[in-house]
């Protein structure tokens, strides 16, 4: 049997094999995608691309979202790994939702924590607690980064699972700027239709 | 690009019957006050149903929409013309991949709806199975088709389910290259030698009436688009949409001398808030 990364290679019909119904959806698993607007500006959630794996999923969500100058950094993490709070809305804090941790044990392991602020808006980076899991990331944040504003929904997600942009990864937006015919201003037929209107005025 | 019209028949109203009053309730009232609705809040399963619909097609259109566009890059005139169609087909199947993902966080799987594309069950925009005979073709899409997209896209971004809002709202930023792209060649064409001008002119009029259809048939308002407004499904009528497209445009192809294939088509004078607008007529065979 063929194994391959491209889903179509292992859809292939198999020869001398009985007539039978097609494989179920065999689709790729999902990453989140946050991106930095601008120089020291928070990341925020965007979307979602599939991919097979983190690396590519990084290089499809530069594709995906960051066509034009709407970022300066992006980065991508499985979905899997984002844990999230209960989801209010009015007076609720969702932070008020959060189970009291059992241990008090400072945490060795670093999780990213980010903020619903608004309904209707993204999830917005806030800040970076330590704790052992998740579950205790939250009850830290709830500490250290609730400014007592209404949250309506928490993620946590730990540093280690994201695929960031390094130094290097930077180069991939360096084109950009010279690519000004994917630009509206690039696109100047002002003059020749002022010519053009002129022209056909003086023939009537 | 591509938006295109909708056709809301097929699925009837029934369901709301059976919804929980209380949480049918709160989710008006989250929509009344101008609140979105996100993917894991409470929404009645007709809401669900019709915006996958309307996304699922709206994704399918924009891939589908690349393919004529896309044969014209290597024919395109010169090399600055084949730069921006290539980077304006890439836009569009990127449109496409956005639309998917908002469609999928209503619960149906983006293979899911290829392979229905596939197989015929899903819907998209006709007027991207209209054959681009020449150049000028290549045109009329770029210029007029996006138009058409961006007045449906501009109003749909203004709707209420949020990821859908948002995937627009990158949509749209893109579109306005498109625009000023495909304009920028037709000012080419109209300005260049009688052959050129005539080419698109008979791009014009093979594109006249499927981009008249492109908005979608006259709505009879029933209870049921009057549910998916009332929901922010439906931003306005298709005739509303299509009166737009033609108040902003038909002057400027008019401007560049050519003729639109409609006869019922006329300049009226029409008070909008106080203002007397050049406008254009409403008594429209399509
Ligand atoms: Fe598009
Ligand atoms: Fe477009």
């Amino acid at each position: 049997m063929l194994n391959s990364l491209d889903p179509r290679v292992n859809r292939l019909p198999q020869i001398n094999q009985s007539i039978s119904p097609k494989a179920p959806l065999d689709q790729f698993g999902t990453f989140e995608v946050f991106v930095q607007p601008k120089e020291g500006k928070s990341f925020q959630h965007e979307g979602i691309v599939h991919a097979p794996n983190l690396e590519l999923a990084y290089v499809l969500a530069k594709e995906a979202f960051t066509r034009r100058f709407t970022c300066v950094s992006l980065y991508v993490v499985d979905t899997r790994e984002v844990f999230v709070s209960p989801m209010t809305e009015g007076n609720n804090n969702a932070y008020d939702l959060i189970p009291e941790s059992t241990t008090s044990t400072p945490g060795n392991q670093s999780f990213e924590i980010y903020h619903l602020a608004k309904r209707g808006k993204q999830h917005v980076h806030v800040g970076t607690v330590a704790a052992n899991n998740p579950e205790e990331a939250m009850v830290h944040a709830r500490e250290k980064l609730n400014t007592g504003k209404i949250v309506f929904n928490v993620w946590a997600i730990a540093t280690e699972a994201i695929r960031f942009t390094s130094e290097e990864d930077k180069e991939l937006w360096l084109t950009l700027p010279e690519k000004k015919f994917r630009d509206a201003s690039d696109y100047k037929g002002g003059d020749k239709l002022k010519n053009f209107l002129e022209r056909t005025k003086i023939n009537h | 690009m591509y938006g295109g019209g909708n056709t809301f028949e097929g699925i009837k109203t029934d369901s709301i019957a059976t919804e929980d009053p209380t949480k049918l309730a709160e989710f008006e009232a989250r929509i009344e006050r101008g609140e979105k609705i996100e993917p894991a809040d409470w929404m009645p399963q007709l809401y669900r149903k019709q915006l996958i619909r309307m996304i699922e097609q709206h994704a399918h259109s924009e891939i589908i929409g690349a393919l004529p566009e896309g044969t014209w890059i290597t024919r395109a005139p010169g090399f600055k013309r084949k730069m921006s169609l290539m980077a304006k087909v890439q836009d569009e199947v990127g449109h496409g991949q956005l639309l998917y993902s908002a469609a999928e966080t209503l619960g149906k799987p983006r293979e899911q709806m290829i392979e229905d594309l596939i197989n015929g069950k899903s819907k998209y925009s006709n007027i991207v199975n209209y054959p681009t005979f020449t150049w000028a073709d290549c045109c009329f899409i770029s210029w007029l088709v996006d138009a058409g997209a961006i007045v449906n896209q501009l109003a749909n971004a203004k709707g209420s389910y949020g990821p859908y809002c948002r995937a627009l709202d990158r949509i749209c930023a893109e579109e306005s290259f498109h625009l000023k792209y495909g304009h920028h060649c037709v000012i080419y064409l109209a300005s260049g030698t009688p052959k050129q001008r005539q080419m698109f002119q008979e791009a014009l009029n093979r594109w006249w009436p499927p981009m008249m259809h492109f908005f979608g048939p006259s709505d009879k308002i029933s209870a049921h688009t009057e549910v998916l407004m009332r929901w922010k499904v439906k931003m306005g009528t298709n005739d509303e949409m299509r009166n737009q497209f033609l108040d902003m445009y038909v002057p400027k192809i008019w401007e560049l001398g050519f003729t639109i294939p409609d006869p019922k088509l006329k300049r009226v004078k029409r008070q909008v808030s106080g203002n007397t607008l050049n406008l254009i007529g409403k008594n429209l065979s399509a």
